[in-house]
């Protein structure tokens, strides 16, 4: 990471905690209608559904469920931050249900710090590090290629349909 | 004078790859049948006037190999040889090597061209498919954008009236103007089936047999991109046919059968469906060893009807076959062309006659892009049943419906009809308030199920959009589209929950 330079960061809270992702990461951000999400069987369980983004398809995750908290409420605050994830290394547009959207704030390379292995809501590999707010707080920065891999989604258990299983089984 | 130049190379590779393709074709004909005269003759004419061509444009290579089989036809002419595989064989060499001449001639030409080539005198253009894939899919966005237009003027009531009469009319030219496109990408299917003829006459020598080619249908037109995601299974029939279908020349001169295999392929256009089948005129599938390796033994499998036998075939890992050859008998196999079919919202089927042979058939939705739906309603959720799968609707009073654990049998006109209640399966949350449910009757082959629904909110035009890499392997879920309130709508694979209602073993699809 070059130290000079400076990085924008689109920052959020969920479940309580402030995040960030490269702005360069982030597509758009939208209000959510709970009516608008539909809700996909056999899902990996932080996924909360798909929505129609105009005219393409797009799941919605639920981070707090990924990082073993209650899923998030859905409130008029809540909002998808669209964002672009590299998936089984292909570009792939997800959507991330965030408690409120922040603020946007630049961050150099000495302005954030490693993650310390423990004590972090997320776990530390999710994190690409912490940056330094203007407060005591810092906030935290996603890995969202990480968070957001099949493998990471296959961990927690999906919701699997019990007819499915007896089906398969 | 470039300018003609281009012109002239254009016409000439048109013409040579027709040239060979007839050359290629006449020679596994005259093979099968060496007593048609027409046959020699067509293959002469093809090789002089390549001769000819060749040599005007200057590509001695090939003017000097289509020399070269002229003398050799005019040697089969006069008797001095006499056609056998061995020169059949040695012709199909000549031809091929001509081909690479010409396809690296051809690579120069273009880059040296390029420009002028741009300005085609005919009226029929090329179209590079991409721009094809694009128009499809904005017909695709339009169509969704329309639905969703004509449920907010449905929803204005009176105010909307009028808007609604003009949204009509402009909803007509929409769908002729779908229907041009969708017919702008449709190519025969001839091409493709020919080149198989070649494949088919070196593998079956390969392997100590002769088999040929018979095409039926070559006029039938196909959506371009479905065209080629059919190459591979049909290939793989092909292979099956020649390796498990026809016999070893002995063995089919002792049952009184002709020394030469005979494989059909057909294509068939039935209503909203392609059909296209290989069929062989040799052992058939052996009922007894499929019930064998399936381990049905004890019956021999006697009981079983067709259909349930031969669903076996498509098991993962199946086959009949002790030895692997190279053309097939390692067990992947139909499973992987039956996975493959379901994948374009087809479906496979099997007729085989013990001892005659046997036909492998594919049903194939004319488009992969845009559906005709019927529309279902669960709890909140809107649901997409293919309505070419849906033979009939019933409305049953809630008690009536067995309420085990979502999947039960229906009394219906006295037979029994297994259905499956999506609310179960899907484990969606809303509690079913009405007196009624509704159970959408499907078809998937000969089997039917019931899906059990809340309601039925009519059919409608649905623009398939995958789901995604996220979502792999949702069973029951083939894909998803855009409903008119704007919501995604999941669109359900119906051999599958055929399968699931039926409980039995279905293998996993692959998702776009």
């Amino acid at each position: 990471m070059q130290q000079a330079a400076k990085t924008d960061y689109l920052t959020f809270f969920i479940a309580g905690e402030e995040y960030g992702v490269p702005i360069l990461r982030v597509r758009e951000i939208l209000g959510l209608d709970v009516e608008a999400l539909t809700r996909v069987p056999a899902a990996p369980a932080c996924v909360r559904g798909v929505i129609n983004l105009r005219g393409s398809v797009v799941p919605v995750a639920d981070l707090a469920i990924q990082f073993g908290q209650r899923g998030c409420t859905i409130t008029k605050l809540t909002c998808v931050v669209v964002v672009e994830v590299a998936f089984e290394g292909e570009l792939t547009v997800m959507g991330l249900l965030v408690d409120s959207v922040n603020q946007t704030m630049e961050l150099s390379g000495d302005e954030v710090e490693a993650t310390p292995a423990f004590g972090t809501v997320a776990r530390a590999d999710y994190l690409l590090g912490m940056g330094k707010a203007t407060g005591k707080k810092f906030v935290l920065l996603l890995d969202i290629d990480r968070v957001l891999s099949a493998d990471e989604l296959r961990v927690v258990p999906a919701l699997t349909s019990p007819i499915a299983e007896q089906a398969h089984g | 004078m470039e300018l003609d130049h281009a012109l002239l190379m254009q016409t000439f590779f048109a013409e040579a790859e027709e040239q060979l393709t007839a050359m290629e074709e006449g020679m596994v004909g005259i093979e099968h049948r060496p007593d048609e005269p027409e046959l020699l003759d067509r293959v002469f004419r093809a090789a002089h006037t390549l001769k000819g061509n060749a040599a005007v444009v200057g590509l001695n290579a090939i003017a000097e190999r289509a020399n070269h089989v002229e003398d050799v036809l005019d040697a089969l002419r006069n008797g001095t040889k006499t056609v056998n595989a061995e020169l059949v064989s040695s012709v199909l060499s000549s031809l091929d090597a001509m081909r690479s001449t010409l396809t690296a001639a051809m690579a120069t030409e273009t880059s040296a061209a390029q420009a002028e080539l741009t300005q085609d005198r005919t009226t029929t253009l090329r179209i590079d498919s991409g721009k094809l894939d694009r128009m499809l899919s904005l017909s695709g966005e339009i169509s969704i954008s329309r639905g969703r237009l004509r449920t907010q003027l449905l929803a204005a009531g009176a105010a909307g009236e009028q808007a609604l009469e003009s949204h009509l009319e402009a909803e007509r030219l929409y769908r002729e103007l779908q229907d041009e496109i969708m017919r702008a990408r449709l190519v025969p299917l001839g091409p493709i089936f020919r080149q198989y003829q070649r494949v088919v006459r070196d593998l079956a020598i390969e392997h100590g047999k002769r088999a040929e080619l018979v095409i039926e249908g070559e006029d039938v037109e196909i959506d371009t991109a479905l065209g080629e995601q059919i190459r591979g299974p049909i290939m793989h029939m092909l292979r099956n046919a020649i390796d498990h279908g026809i016999e070893a020349p002995d063995q089919r001169v002792a049952q009184g059968k002709t020394v030469i295999g005979r494989i059909t392929l057909t294509a068939k256009r039935e209503a909203s469906h392609i059909v296209i089948s290989v069929s062989d005129d040799g052992a058939g599938f052996s009922r007894a060893r499929i019930a064998e390796r399936a381990s049905l033994l004890s019956d021999g499998g006697h009981n079983l009807s067709d259909d349930d036998l031969f669903e076996h075939v498509f098991e993962p890992g199946f086959s009949t076959t002790d030895e692997v050859t190279s053309l097939s008998g390692r067990g992947v196999g139909m499973d992987v062309v039956k996975r493959n079919i379901e994948a374009l919202r087809g479906t496979v089927s099997i007729a085989s006659v013990d001892g005659d042979g046997s036909t492998i058939t594919l049903r194939l939705p004319l488009t992969l892009a845009i559906i005709e739906g019927f529309f279902v309603e669960v709890g909140r959720e809107t649901f997409v049943i293919p309505l070419e799968s849906v033979t009939e609707c019933q409305t049953l009073a809630f008690e009536d419906m067995p309420h085990s654990d979502g999947r039960g049998v229906l009394n219906f006109r006295g037979k029994p009809l297994p259905f499956i209640r999506l609310r179960d399966l899907f484990e969606l949350e809303a509690v079913h308030t009405g007196e009624h449910e509704h159970v959408a009757i499907v078809r998937c082959g000969e089997r039917h199920a019931g899906i059990a629904v809340d309601a039925l909110l009519g059919q409608d035009q649905a623009v398939i959009k995958p789901l995604g890499r996220v979502f792999r392997d949702v069973p029951g879920v083939a894909g998803s589209t855009i409903g008119g309130d704007g919501r995604v709508a999941l669109i359900l694979d119906v051999p599958a929950l055929v399968a699931l209602a039926q409980d039995r073993p279905h293998a996993p699809k692959e998702l776009v």
